[in-house]
Formats: structure tokens, C-alpha cells, sequence
């Protein structure tokens, strides 16, 4: 039996939280740029759309007195690779953002529902692996912060339970600064997934200075801890054996967009690019 | 360029306005009363036979109004073969195929009942290989093909999967082969590809009580789609009405008949009242149709002072699961194999294939890009292998005035200049190109030509009249779907009848039951057919004015002119306003002479011959030939493999331009869709499935804004064609025909690899690249 789909836009994170609730197979909706074409396509359509996008301390970004930097849920990918202190002292992720899609999908998508999305090729969550976020949710058993680390479990898998609501993402302060580049491959020059995408970003204040993050190539957006610690160690002069490193953490598969042989040759490419590119800066 | 008043100028879209405000509707906008919706059951299976369908308990859904199955409408339809059914009968032939159909009171009602419908179905060994399609033990995909019913000059071979089959035969090919002093054999693929309109297919239809028959369709030709509908369903042509709104694109995929039969069956069930279905995207992709596929193979001899003495073209088409339409590009392609070359000795076959794969059809170019393919890249292969520059040997044999194509028909002084656009693309590249640190960089030229692929009685016919103000309406039945015929119509109007533009009205929704007929919109005609109409109308018109000015003006008809909105005696005896004239004219004493002006007047090709059934040979096989050229200029990425495209030059004899700134729009949006096929798109199916793996936007890529080079740049030789409205032919398709084939050939030039399969991937380039490097 087909339903109609049940939509209900929450006001408060209350709401949101019972709304969820009150049927089987809710789902929590932000731009819903990923979730309604999946839902059209696949036969399993959610029963109920909760839209937390009316929730207002959800669509702020924040800087904390510590430094820290929070991102609500609603806040669309545009307005964060627009806003001035994410380009400034985010760079990573500001990049990221403005990779994603097109303008007007940017306009629509946030950078939360992007990682609760949980794709492989989620381009956001190159730069907030990198940046060492923390996802924050509430769910029936009440608050919990998970780290970036913990988030991404599988293709479309979070670490979420069911009826968590993911409210924020935060940046810690001690991520700010350094430089950032991103190498991305895809089938067009925009508006178009990565087939294979890597993110080296260099953070003066942490430990491993060096981050790098693969899209595409592993079930989930994953580091390349080996590669990290090697341009630690020795710098620009490292690019090789850190690609070779990067192409070894890589897990990729064939499919429509590439084959997995492509995929991990290109890891190696785009970061021995990235590493010059950086060294050359 | 030569320049009439309105002709040849750039004036701006007559229907701008509407587009651009949301003034414009389209099927889906249109909300009909008390509309019933539809949706299509479809076959999951490639290849099946049909047990049984049961469609009970769709039926018990509540809100549904009606089922439609095979067995309640197993007529058969089809433009040239009649091989498809409304909905499937026996068996399916690909994963898509209708099985039957819902009509119920919401969305979601329809597609409730549609999930019930409980078919049967016995699967059938699959077939996706045309390779394999044409060997004798391939499963058939059509047993019953010789009983279809077929025009007389398409040739399916009963037993077989061909659905058609051209031969050319000229001069001795064998013969000549052995004289040549190099041989040269290459096999080149073409996927099928879809159309990708903004505006997916869409139909309603309504039958009254009276039994008479309203459709309104996404379509490029309403007539054709009434008289398929008349002879599928054995309806009159005067009880059946179709009416087509704003078109949003179509490139052939909305040429013949479509849904229109399906939302036709399911309005028979279900009398008074309206049914619409509208494809979705991802259904756009797999059920609606795509275009063929190809795998050609070329022989060429060459003898020693680089002329082609022996060609050989052998195509094998995949025509997937039905060929109604498609057998015609089967033999457009065939009487055009030698692209646009002179080969004194020709052996050709154009062969359709039947496969398990969506339904290829009509789709711009008509089957030109994927033979230029193979053929613009065999030139370059050629020109390498007897050391001769790739433009030089071009210019050495390609076709012009006094030249015979391969079925032996003699080129004129009429008939367009290959030879100035490759001089014109040629010296468009003569600096040198500049070199880019970390890139391979290349140009390629590729040749393009076609001919309008029709029958010999292909008509367009208008109506032209004037209203009490002096506002001339006219009525043209060809689609305006973003081409820009209705601001071409306006512009040969207004040239004719020395009228200001914004005096002239083009009426174009057309409606069988009140506008002229039209063939269809396809094969680049528009233009030229309407266009040699309305000129030939307007005649008529100013021969009806004149007659009654004559009479007012007391002046022979031959001093007559005229001049904004007027008639003026040349001979000083006065003028008179057209206003006066067109619903007659009273005289002070209330006399009334003349009356409405109005005229009607067709276009219908002139003196076009069949071909000889064995060789293909004929005098005038085809009312006019375009040909044209284009150069691109490329930067390859060797690590990653990324093909940038930097430049593209095209040139065309266009005859006449008609309106700069509708040419320049053909003109780059047919290279930028040829960009798309030849860069990254593809329909790709899991074969073991039979099911398309990428049939939505987010896996079907086809270029945006971004991926528009940075410089395009077009220009226009005009050899006017004799008859072509004031010199003007064909354009709509050329533009997207060579534009592969030039990018494979700089990307040989860039790094001396060689891609014989489109696309040309980044992953494709890169294996190439890593493949010559290890030849060392």
C-alpha cells in the first residue's frame, strides 16, 4: 500500500524530537537535496519528512568564546563557504562547500545533512575529518557529542541512533589557520559527484600538521593516517611515498562513475599535486 | 552575407517573451478537467515471454478507472515497421517495455494499481550485442518480423534480427582495392545515448461519447502522430484531434508517435474523461526512446598520390527492441556512408540490428554523428598512414561541384561548399598552438554532412491572413521547440510582404483540426519546407492585395508595390493602406470589392527518386545536402587523463542565413551536445539485467554551462541553394555532427592515442596513455 508521504515542518528541536517519534520510518529532513530523489527512487519512501529547517537555532553559525566554531543543521552549504571566518580561518572547509554540487543545490543542501548523509563521496566531510569536528545531537536518551571520527560507519551509515537528530557540527579553534587543497575528479567540469576526490590540509597548531582525506575510494570519507604522518616526518619531499601510502588506505570499487583501478591511481595523483601545490605556496 | 529587410538580420525571438516569464505552458503545466493520471507498467526483464497478466487487483484499488493491457489493444504501431504493440502481447523486448497501463483519480492511486498489476513472465535468452545479433544462432528478438507491415523501402529480413538493410554498391570496389597502394582497416563504437530534453515526454488524451478522439502531446509531429493513431486504432482522421502545446526540446526523441497510444487506450476505457501520463526522468531515460548505437567498420585504399580509390563501410546499427523509426536512420546513414567524400568505388552496408536495449530513434544528426565518427577519424588514420597531412588529404577528396556521392548523385554549383569550410577551419588554426606547462595539447578537424532524412512526399503547407488592423497571422504547423522557427516564419513573412515584424503574428500550437499540415519537425526542413511556403503564401497574398489596389488605384498590378503596410503605385497615382485593403475594400459610394485576405501554400521536395534496391544508385535520392567543418583545440591532462576543451571553430554552407543570432544559438548548442556524447555520456546497461545503470541526472552527465569551451566561434559560408527559401538550407542537426570525431583526432594530435569507442573518458585516456607508454 502506497501512502502519501507525511510532512511536518518542526518549529523547536522538541517538536522535531516528536514529530520523529509519532511514526515508523520518519526521517529528519534539512535541504533534502540527497533524501527526496533517494526516497523517489528506491521504493523504501520514508513515512513521515520531519523539515528541520524552521527550527531557528538550527540556522546559525557560530563562534563560540572558546574559539570553536558551530554550524547548525539548517545552515546551507552556501552560506558556509561564503561565510567570512570559515574562508578565513576554515579554509578546508570553505573549499569543500564550494565543491559540492551546484549554486543552487548549495543553496538547498547543508553541510550537516551532508555528513548524515553518509555518502562516500560527501564532500564536506573531507575538510570536517580533517578539522577534527564533532557531530552534536539529542536523541530520546538525551545529548551526545560523537567525533567526526566516530560519524561515518558505512555507505549512508551514521553512528546516529534511531531518532537522534544531529543539531550542529563544531570546529575546534585549534583547527584554525593553515592552507588547504583539494584535488577533485569528476565527470564534468561542475555539478557533479567526485569519482575521486583528496584533501590535504596543513594545521600549524595540530598533530598530525599534515591531514589527508580521501572521497570515493572506501565505504565511507576516510583519512590516510600513513601519508599523514610521512609528509610530517619529511615534507614536500615525502609526496611519493605519501601517495603510494594514500593509494594503499584507499578501498575503492568499480562502478558507474569509475572503475577502482582509476580510482586508486588518482588518489596518488591528485595528492602529489596537492602536496606541491601546498609546498609551492 | 546577403541581407533582406527582416532576412539575414538578427531579430530577437518572437516568442521570447512568454519563454522567458513563465507565460509559456507545457504539458505538465496543464491541468485538463477532471484528468485522470496514468502510469505505466512496465517489463523488468530484457527479454520475456508473456504468460499472463492479471490485473485484478489493480482494478480493486480505489480510484482506479482503468486497466489497459496487450490483450485488450494488441494493434500494432510504428512509423516506417510496424513492430511495436501499445502494449506488449506475447513477450517483452527490453527492461521498459509497457505491459499495460493505469488510469486513477491520483498519482498515487495509478501507481498503487500499477505495483498490482501481477504479470507472468517466462524469461528469454537477452540479447545486447548487435555483433552477436547478426549471427545465426542469436535468440530473435522479433520471430513474426516478416508479418509486420512496412513501407516499401525499408527491407527486413524475415528470420533474422534485421530490421533493415541498405546496400551501396558503385564502381567496383573490389576491383579498385587491389590497385591500392595502402589499406587501411579500423572498427569504431557509438553507445546509445538519450536526447535528455528539459521537458520529459508527455501525452493526455480524451474520448467523448461521441467517440471522438482529443490528444494533446509533447511531440514534434502532431499529423504524423494523428494519422499513426488513425491506422493503430482504425479511428478517422476527422474524429481524431491532436494538439501540441509548448515543446521543451525534443532532438528526435519526440519525432513519430510516442505515448500517444497509451494514453489513447486508456481514455477508450474510460469516456468523457481525460488521462495524462508524463514520463519521469528516470523513465525518460530507459522507456522512452535513445539513440542507436554503432559498430562500424571502414576499409580504405588509398593509391599513391593520396587519393581514396576503395571504401568500405560496413554499419551495424543497434536498433534495440524496436525499430519503428529507427530503420529510417538505417538508411539515411546507409545513402550517406561516405560522409562528405567522393569514393569512385563504394561497398556499403547499413544494417539494423534488433537487441534487448531501449528503443533507438531519430535523434539529432539522425545517425550522421556516429558514421562522422568513424569516418572523420578514418580520414585522419589514413592521412597518417600515407604520411600526408590530415587537412591536405581532405581537401584531396572531398566532395564539391562536378563530385558524384556514393549513390551517384552529381553535385552542382548549388549544392554547398565542403572544400571553404575546412579552408575557413583550417585558417582559423594556422598559428601555431601555444604550448601549456603540465598539458598535451592538439587540434583535430572533422568534416560534417547530411541530408534531410524523409519521404519523397514530405510536406509542409501554411496559411496566411490578415486581421481587420493589418496584422497578417501566420500558420505554420512545424514545432517551434526552441529552434526558433516561429521568429523565422515571422522574419520570410515580413521580408515577403515588406511588412514591419512587429506587424506579423506567427500562430504556432498547432492543432490538426485547424492548422495546416505538416509532415513532422525533423531532418533540419523547417526552415527551408515552411520556409519556401509562407514565401510562396505571401505571393498569393500581395497577388489579392494588388488585385483590389489595382482597381482602388486605377493601376496596372505590375506598378504596383509594397511599402510599409501599404500599397504604392510606382507610377504616382497614389497609395493605399493595407488596413483598407485587407477585408476588402468599400468604396465611398458603400461598394465592396475583394474581401478577407488570405492564403494557403505548401513545400513538397522536388523531384526526389527512390534508390535502386540493389545498389542504391539514384539521381536524387535527397532534396539538398549541408555541409560543414569544425577544429577544436584541446589541453589533455596526462596523469589524470581530463580532456580540456579550449577552442572549437565551426564553419557551415548555410546557403543563407536567415537569422544571426537562431544560427549562432544551432551553432553552439549543437557543439556543446556534441561535446556531451563525445566526452562523457553514455546509457550504460548491466548485462545481466538488462537494466539501465545510470538512468538519472546524477549518473547521466551531460554538459552544463561550465563545461562550454572558452572560445566557440562560428561562421557561415553561403552557396545559396537553389531551392531554398531566398538560398537558405538546413542547419538545426549539422552542428553537432562532427564535434567528436574532431575531438578524438586532437586528442591523437595532443598525444598520439588513439580512442575508437565514445566517450572519450578521462579513464579512457588515462589507460590509453599508460597503454603507449608501456609500448614504449
Amino acid at each position: 500500500m502506497q501512502e502519501r508521504l507525511d510532512y511536518r515542518k518542526a518549529h523547536s528541536v522538541e517538536e522535531a524530537l516528536t514529530l520523529f517519534q509519532d511514526l515508523p520510518r520518519s526521517r529528519y529532513m534539512a535541504g533534502g537535496t540527497d533524501l527526496l530523489p533517494r526516497a523517489r527512487g528506491s521504493g523504501q519512501a520514508p513515512s513521515r519528512l520531519v523539515d528541520i529547517k524552521g527550527i531557528p537555532e538550527l540556522s546559525r553559525i557560530e563562534e563560540l568564546p572558546s574559539g570553536d566554531l558551530r554550524i547548525g543543521a539548517a545552515v546551507s552549504v552556501a552560506a558556509v563557504a561564503a561565510h567570512p571566518t570559515v574562508r578565513q580561518r576554515f579554509s578546508a572547509l570553505s573549499l569543500c562547500a564550494s565543491a559540492l554540487g551546484s549554486y543552487p543545490l548549495r543553496n538547498r543542501a547543508t553541510v550537516v545533512g551532508n555528513i548524515c548523509n553518509a555518502s562516500p563521496c560527501a564532500d564536506t566531510a573531507a575538510a570536517l575529518l580533517c578539522l577534527d569536528a564533532t557531530v552534536l545531537c539529542v536523541g530520546p536518551a538525551g545529548p551526545r557529542r560523537i567525533p567526526i571520527h566516530e560519524f561515518f560507519v558505512g555507505p549512508g551509515q551514521t553512528s546516529l541512533a534511531s531518532g537522534e537528530l544531529a543539531l550542529a557540527v563544531e570546529i575546534p579553534a585549534a583547527s584554525a589557520g593553515g592552507r588547504a587543497e583539494l584535488g577533485r575528479l569528476s565527470r564534468r567540469q561542475g555539478v557533479d559527484i567526485a569519482t575521486v576526490a583528496v584533501l590535504l590540509s596543513v594545521l600549524p597548531q595540530r598533530s598530525p600538521r599534515h591531514r589527508v582525506a580521501l572521497l570515493s575510494v572506501a565505504p565511507t570519507p576516510r583519512r590516510a593516517s600513513e601519508a599523514e604522518t610521512l609528509l610530517d616526518q619529511r615534507g614536500p619531499s615525502a609526496a611519493n611515498a605519501a601517495a603510494e601510502a594514500a593509494m594503499a588506505a584507499a578501498r575503492p570499487i568499480d562502478d558507474v562513475r569509475g572503475t577502482a583501478a582509476y580510482r586508486r591511481e588518482m588518489v596518488g595523483v591528485l595528492l602529489t599535486r596537492a602536496v606541491r601545490a601546498l609546498g609551492a605556496a | 552575407m546577403s541581407q533582406g529587410r527582416w532576412v539575414g538580420r538578427d531579430v530577437l525571438r518572437v516568442d521570447g517573451l512568454e519563454k522567458v516569464t513563465g507565460a509559456a505552458r507545457y504539458l505538465a503545466d496543464v491541468k485538463l478537467p477532471r484528468m485522470l493520471y496514468a502510469q505505466v507498467v512496465r517489463s523488468p526483464h530484457p527479454h520475456a515471454r508473456v504468460r499472463e497478466v492479471d490485473v485484478s487487483r489493480a482494478l480493486s484499488v480505489a480510484g482506479v478507472r482503468a486497466v489497459a493491457t496487450g490483450r485488450d489493444f494488441p494493434f500494432h504501431v510504428g512509423i516506417y515497421l510496424k513492430d511495436q504493440t501499445v502494449f506488449a502481447t506475447d513477450r517483452v523486448r527490453f527492461v521498459g517495455d509497457p505491459v499495460a497501463a493505469v488510469a486513477a483519480e491520483s498519482p498515487e492511486a495509478a501507481r498503487e494499481a500499477a505495483a498490482l498489476v501481477r504479470v507472468e513472465y517466462e524469461p528469454l535468452p537477452a540479447l545486447f550485442d548487435v555483433r552477436q545479433g547478426i549471427l545465426p544462432d542469436a535468440p530473435l528478438v522479433h520471430p513474426d518480423l516478416g508479418k509486420y507491415q512496412v513501407v516499401p523501402w525499408i527491407t527486413p529480413q524475415a528470420g533474422t534480427n534485421i530490421c533493415n538493410h541498405l546496400k551501396v554498391r558503385k564502381g567496383d570496389y573490389h576491383a579498385a582495392l587491389k590497385t591500392a597502394a595502402h589499406v587501411v582497416e579500423n572498427t569504431f563504437v557509438v553507445p546509445q545515448v538519450q536526447h535528455v530534453p528539459m521537458e520529459v515526454h508527455g501525452s493526455a488524451a480524451r474520448m467523448d461519447l461521441s467517440g471522438k478522439l482529443e490528444v494533446l502531446t509533447s511531440a514534434q509531429s502532431p499529423f504524423t502522430v494523428r494519422h499513426l493513431l488513425c491506422a493503430c486504432f482504425g479511428l478517422s482522421h476527422g474524429d481524431v484531434r491532436v494538439m501540441v502545446p509548448q515543446v521543451g526540446g525534443g532532438f528526435g526523441g519526440k519525432a513519430g508517435i510516442n505515448l500517444e497510444p497509451i494514453v489513447t487506450a486508456l481514455a477508450m476505457r474510460v469516456p468523457g474523461r481525460w488521462v495524462r501520463l508524463v514520463l519521469t526522468r528516470a523513465e525518460e531515460f530507459y522507456a522512452a526512446v535513445v539513440r542507436q548505437g554503432l559498430v562500424a567498420t571502414l576499409t580504405t585504399g588509398v593509391d599513391r598520390s593520396g587519393k581514396v580509390v576503395a571504401q568500405r563501410m560496413h554499419y551495424l546499427w543497434d536498433c534495440g527492441a524496436y525499430g519503428g523509426y529507427g530503420v529510417n536512420v538505417v538508411r539515411a546513414a546507409g545513402y550517406t556512408c561516405g560522409g562528405a567524400y567522393e569514393f569512385p568505388n563504394v561497398w556499403g552496408d547499413s544494417i539494423g540490428v534488433y537487441t534487448n536495449r531501449p528503443v533507438g530513434s531519430a535523434y539529432r544528426g539522425f545517425g550522421m554523428q556516429e558514421i562522422h565518427w568513424a569516418l572523420e577519424q578514418q580520414m585522419d588514420m589514413v592521412a597518417h598512414e600515407i604520411g600526408e597531412d590530415p587537412i591536405a588529404f581532405r581537401l584531396k577528396n572531398c566532395l564539391g561541384p562536378g563530385k558524384r556521392t556514393v549513390t551517384g548523385q552529381l553535385l552542382d554549383e548549388h549544392s554547398g561548399r565542403v572544400d571553404q569550410c575546412i579552408q575557413r577551419v583550417a585558417q582559423a588554426f594556422s598559428e601555431p598552438l601555444a604550448t601549456r606547462p603540465g598539458r598535451l595539447r592538439g587540434r583535430g578537424l572533422a568534416c560534417a554532412v547530411k541530408a534531410p532524412a524523409m519521404p519523397n512526399d514530405a510536406a509542409s503547407s501554411v496559411l496566411l491572413k490578415f486581421c481587420e488592423d493589418g496584422v497578417l497571422e501566420v500558420l505554420v504547423s512545424g514545432i517551434d521547440y526552441g529552434q526558433g522557427l516561429r521568429t523565422v516564419a515571422a522574419q520570410f513573412a515580413a521580408e515577403a510582404l515588406n511588412l514591419p515584424i512587429e506587424q506579423v503574428r506567427v500562430r504556432n500550437l498547432p492543432d490538426t483540426d485547424l492548422s495546416p499540415y505538416d509532415w513532422q519537425t525533423v531532418a533540419s526542413r523547417q526552415t527551408w519546407a515552411t520556409g519556401n511556403a509562407i514565401l510562396r503564401a505571401a505571393e498569393k497574398c500581395k497577388a489579392q492585395l494588388f488585385e483590389t489596389a489595382s482597381q482602388v488605384l486605377g493601376a496596372p498590378v505590375e506598378r504596383l508595390a509594397l511599402r510599409d503596410g501599404q500599397v504604392v503605385d510606382t507610377g504616382g497615382a497614389g497609395r493605399v493602406p493595407i488596413t483598407r485593403l485587407v477585408m476588402g475594400y468599400q468604396f465611398p459610394d458603400g461598394h465592396v470589392i475583394g474581401g478577407p485576405v488570405a492564403a494557403a501554400a505548401h513545400h513538397v521536395p522536388e523531384g526526389l527518386l527512390f534508390l535502386d534496391p540493389q545498389t542504391s544508385q539514384s539521381a536524387k535520392p535527397v532534396a539538398k545536402w549541408t555541409f560543414g567543418a569544425q577544429g577544436v583545440e584541446i589541453s589533455v591532462d596526462p596523469d589524470t587523463g581530463h580532456i580540456q576543451v579550449d577552442r572549437v571553430v565551426a564553419c557551415y554552407d548555410v546557403g543563407q542565413v536567415v537569422n544571426q543570432g537562431l544560427i549562432l544559438g544551432q551553432t553552439y548548442g549543437g557543439v556543446v551536445q556534441g561535446l556531451g556524447t563525445g566526452l562523457m555520456e553514455e546509457l550504460k546497461l548491466d548485462l545481466l539485467t538488462g537494466k539501465a545503470q545510470n538512468a538519472n541526472l546524477v549518473d547521466y552527465k551531460i554538459p552544463t554551462a561550465l563545461d562550454v569551451p572558452a572560445a566557440l566561434e562560428a561562421s557561415f559560408v553561403e552557396t545559396p541553394q537553389k531551392d531554398g527559401p531566398m538560398g537558405a538550407r538546413g542547419i538545426g542537426e549539422h552542428t553537432m555532427i562532427p564535434t567528436p570525431a574532431a575531438l578524438a583526432n586532437a586528442l591523437y594530435a595532443a598525444c598520439g592515442i588513439r580512442i575508437q569507442e565514445m566517450p572519450l573518458t578521462a579513464e579512457k585516456v588515462r589507460a590509453a596513455l599508460r597503454e603507449k607508454r608501456a609500448k614504449g
